[in-house]
């Protein structure tokens, strides 16, 4: 079994130590010419993400009036106070700060992998470039940024999360996920994951897999610790809006679907379709069918967490209740952390090709309903499964692949299967 | 006259019940007839029932057996809408059926403020007792689509509101010693028709056989260029007042082959008036005289006041009565005035946008006096259609003038529950046009939410406008019709069967992957 070693190198080329700040200018100069009118797209942006129902709840607030009520307000409190209070109303200051939040996702998407590699925090990989630009020029990632969507900000609360509790700063990673959690609730599958590789380690170990390596007796102090922050964090929601409406207006809203604006996911035509006397069953299936993935992918990679964890960002990718480019985006970069998994994916050429696919028709077929009126809400909804297909394989991909890894090359006269 | 009219009533009540003579019964009819500058000519029937010393229900009685409350016998009181009232404790009621779109700059002023396209229906309550407001209001709508045919059902939670201010009591509210709430719904798409007319004749004493009712021709009514038909209940310390109104406006010119503006009762409605209601204590027509141009009316004014000339029916007619205008000339309308409106604004409502998800409201208010006006503004508008209020913008020839907004109070839509309620001040300085606009976002509905037809769209409740000059005079915009997008109605089956594939595909690999074990297996040579 070998393992390429990305050698660190304790003084970076001149080249490289310039490339983060070029990339990051690069997309704020993207963000600030704004080419195309991109807030309005269903597929960047979901109801509960959206920058427009961002701006009218900050409207409502400011003019004395419960966003939280009614309407198209779902965003969590914590979005209203910090940007009723701190962050004026400009387009140029949100598409830096939108910028910003990026490059701190990319910032923390390297330390993530230089903890994986078990480099020091100043230590520097000849990957790190890479890594960064994953992020930074994802079109998945990048476009729902220069809509100015707040799925940008969860997939940094995201990373953050992962960075912090992958260099073992506690704290700091259980307060990440809290906000992620208030900010979005169907990242609650991320909370066994990031539990747990609070307890173990972030470095590879695909290869060679064990059992479970932490203190599980730490466990219960974890949780007690993030709960504390999470219900701090309720509590202030509570105050900044005034009220308990905002549970079911934001949290709600993800659990029964009152908004069937389309977008890249399964929910939305499933339950306009949907017969009225089943929605509530079946939107206690969907709800559930989100969770049920936590447990056996933590159970099956408890030796590697991180990969663990990949996975789940996967299946909320897929099956999220309002998701937009960036969550499937995110999973997709995330890629660039596990190169050790290549040489044993099945398929990577057909899922491009399915990706492909489904970016290019789900444009197309959307415009083609809404706009054009040529066609029928069918086209859109075909794209999306085509899209659910493409997310599918590359997760059933990155699955065989982690667990192919640890049974290493295959040798002439034998064949690698599943009993 | 007198004398018969009593026997009438005593005849009428005398088996009923004794104690009702007591109660007094009046009631009235009137009809007034205009010619429009535009050659049209506008037809308002008003049926007057006053119950004297009548007051509405008090609604905490309304747990009481419904046998105590003695007071439902009534000889000209239309029983069945008595019973409703009383039944649902209802202290103001107006409810209008309307087709068509009252044009305000050259028809002016309507009669009857309730011009709304389709149906309207807002009632004052008492708030108490235990049934609740929205309770009883469920009822009376549900009682009123059985009494009137309509589809009032419909005006359920999801058209309901409570506006403010644009619909004061027009009656006096009693002092019961408890606080009153308005519910007001709309639905643009349930047009007026003979159905509803039947039941509208059966709550008058001489139904249509006799007195001005027996000019309410339905094949005439319903051919008008507008016409709508408004039940009124409200009190006022004298008593309980039913006021049915139906009005029209009829085209002369249509079926004229010359462009004489020519009528009569009989060129109208197709009928003339053969024995009035013996009921009726006066019995009115009254004809609004026109002021320029040579004209002949016959027969014979009874009272001139003005310009109106007064006609009254007696208790028995000596031949049929019919009265009409003549003209010497052919109609004249001058193109200048084709612009100029009657009215102190001018009202225009679009929706812009080409595409099935979002859009922009545009409102263009014009002041045609010179002195600066306040306008209340309200809209009611179903969630279908959800207002970004950040987007509102005011101007004035393109200069913007967020200034001219003012009070405004808005009622979140609750998605597939309860309308937004958007009220406000707009002023308008004199001779001015100002365009309000707000950006719209359209929602995507349920399958089972459409309506049949679901390509023709949805018709938007009008928008009232209240002139602070006028409190009581309410000016509808059109009614809108909005497309949204429509999912395939054929599918369900299909999209239920495709996404759980999918679904399963997924989880059927991620299990498989997840729980079977991974085995090296040595292939022999040559296999």
């Amino acid at each position: 079994m070998t393992e390429k070693t990305w050698s660190p190198t304790s003084r970076p080329t001149v080249s490289a130590s310039y490339a983060f700040p070029a990339m990051v200018a690069v997309r704020l100069l993207v963000a600030l010419v704004q080419p195309f009118d991109l807030i309005h797209d269903h597929q960047l942006s979901s109801p509960l993400t959206s920058y427009r129902n961002l701006q009218e709840g900050i409207h409502l607030f400011r003019n004395g009036i419960d966003p939280y009520s009614g309407g198209v307000f779902r965003h969590s409190p914590l979005y209203l106070s910090l940007f009723s209070t701190l962050i004026p109303k400009s387009k140029t200051f949100s598409a830096v700060l939108w910028t910003l939040c990026d490059a701190l996702g990319a910032y923390a998407l390297v330390h993530i992998w230089r903890a994986r590699q078990g480099l020091g925090k100043h230590a520097h990989s000849t990957r790190d470039e890479l890594v960064a630009g994953a992020y930074l020029f994802n079109p998945y990632l990048f476009l729902p940024s220069v809509a100015l969507s707040t799925s940008s900000f969860e997939n940094m609360l995201a990373l953050l999360a992962l960075m912090f509790a992958s260099q073992k700063k506690q704290s700091k990673a259980l307060l990440a996920l809290s906000f992620l959690l208030h900010t979005s609730l169907s990242s609650l599958v991320l909370l066994a994951p990031v539990l747990l590789l609070l307890l173990s380690d972030p470095h590879s170990h695909l290869a060679s897999p064990r059992a479970f390596s932490g203190d599980l007796k730490r466990l219960p102090s974890l949780m007690a610790e993030f709960l504390l922050y999470f219900s701090f964090l309720a509590v202030a929601s509570c105050l900044a809006s005034g009220g308990i409406t905002w549970v079911s207006q934001t949290w709600g809203a993800s659990l029964t679907l009152p908004d069937l604006t389309p977008n890249t996911g399964l929910w939305w035509y499933f339950f306009t379709e949907m017969f009225d006397h089943f929605r509530p069953f079946f939107l206690m299936v969907f709800s559930v069918h989100l969770l049920i993935y936590t447990a056996p992918v933590c159970i099956k990679f408890q030796y590697d967490l991180l990969y663990a964890s990949f996975v789940l960002f996967g299946i909320l990718g897929i099956f999220k209740a309002y998701p937009t480019l960036s969550d499937p985006g995110l999973f997709i970069t995330m890629h660039v952390l596990f190169p050790e998994v290549y040489p044993y994916l099945r398929y990577p050429i057909v899922t491009a090709l399915l990706h492909l696919h489904a970016s290019l028709l789900m444009p197309l077929f959307h415009n083609l309903w809404l706009a054009q009126g040529t066609g029928n809400a069918n086209f859109f909804y075909a794209s999306t499964l085509v899209f659910a297909c493409a997310n599918g394989a590359a997760v059933i991909d990155a699955l065989w692949a982690g667990l192919r890894i640890a049974l290493g090359e295959e040798k002439e006269g034998w064949v690698i299967a599943q009993e | 006259m007198y004398l018969i009219s009593t026997l009438v009533l005593l005849l009428c009540s005398s088996t009923i019940a004794l104690e009702n003579l007591v109660l007094e019964e009046e009631y009235t009819e009137y009809l007034s007839i205009r010619s429009l500058r535009d050659g049209k000519v506008a037809s308002s029937f008003s049926f007057k029932t006053l119950l004297r010393d009548a007051s509405p229900r008090d609604p905490r009685q309304l747990s009481f057996d419904d046998n105590q409350d003695a007071s439902q016998h009534y000889t000209l009181f239309p029983l069945t809408l008595g019973q409703i009232l009383r039944q649902y404790a209802i202290t103001e009621l107006h409810l209008t059926l309307n087709a068509g779109k009252w044009n305000y700059d050259s028809w002016g002023v309507p009669d009857e403020p309730g011009v709304g396209p389709g149906a309207e229906l807002w009632a004052w309550m008492a708030d108490g007792g235990t049934m609740s407001v929205d309770h009883r209001w469920q009822g009376l709508r549900n009682a009123l689509a059985g009494l009137f045919c309509a589809s009032l059902g419909s005006l359920d939670e999801q058209r309901t509101t409570s506006p403010q201010y644009a619909f004061p009591p027009e009656g006096t509210i009693p002092d019961l010693g408890l606080p009153h709430q308005i519910r007001h719904a709309s639905h643009a798409s349930e047009h007026v028709c003979t159905e509803n007319l039947t039941p509208f004749l059966k709550l008058l004493p001489c139904k249509s056989s006799s007195g001005l009712a027996s000019l309410l021709n339905p094949h005439r009514l319903f051919d008008a260029d507008w016409h709508g038909m408004g039940i009124h209940v409200l009190w006022n310390p004298d008593g309980i007042e039913v006021h049915l109104n139906f009005q029209l406006v009829s085209d002369p010119l249509r079926p004229s082959t010359v462009q004489k503006q020519d009528w009569s009762l009989e060129s109208l409605f197709d009928r003339t008036i053969q024995k009035s209601c013996p009921v009726a204590v006066t019995s009115q027509i009254s004809v609004s005289l026109p002021s320029s141009g040579m004209y002949r009316i016959t027969p014979e004014p009874h009272t001139l006041q003005g310009d109106n000339a007064h006609y009254e029916l007696g208790s028995s007619l000596a031949e049929p009565f019919n009265v009409g205008i003549e003209w010497a000339g052919e109609l004249e309308y001058p193109s200048a005035l084709r612009d100029s409106s009657l009215m102190p604004i001018s009202i225009h409502r679009t929706l812009q946008g080409p595409t099935q998800d979002k859009g922009r409201l545009l409102v263009t208010l014009r002041n045609n006096g010179p002195n600066e006006l306040k306008v209340l503004y309200l809209e009611t508008m179903p969630w279908l259609l959800q207002f970004y209020l950040h987007t509102t913008t005011m101007h004035i020839d393109g200069i913007p003038r967020n200034d001219l907004i003012s009070n405004v109070s808005y009622i979140l839509p609750v998605p597939h529950y309860q309308p937004a309620t958007f009220e406000s001040v707009l002023t308008i300085p004199g001779n001015a046009t100002v365009r309000y606009s707000v950006d719209v976002t359209k929602a995507f509905l349920r399958y089972t939410e459409h309506p049949p037809d679901a390509q023709r769209g949805w018709d938007l409740p009008p928008a009232v406008f209240v002139p602070s000059t006028d409190s009581l005079r309410r000016m509808y915009a059109p009614a809108l019709l909005v497309d949204l997008a429509t999912p395939d109605f054929s599918m369900p089956y299909n999209v239920i069967i495709f996404t759980c594939s999918v679904v399963a595909f997924i989880f059927g690999s991620t299990f498989n992957l997840l729980t079977r074990k991974f085995v090296v297996v040595h292939l022999p040579e040559g296999n």
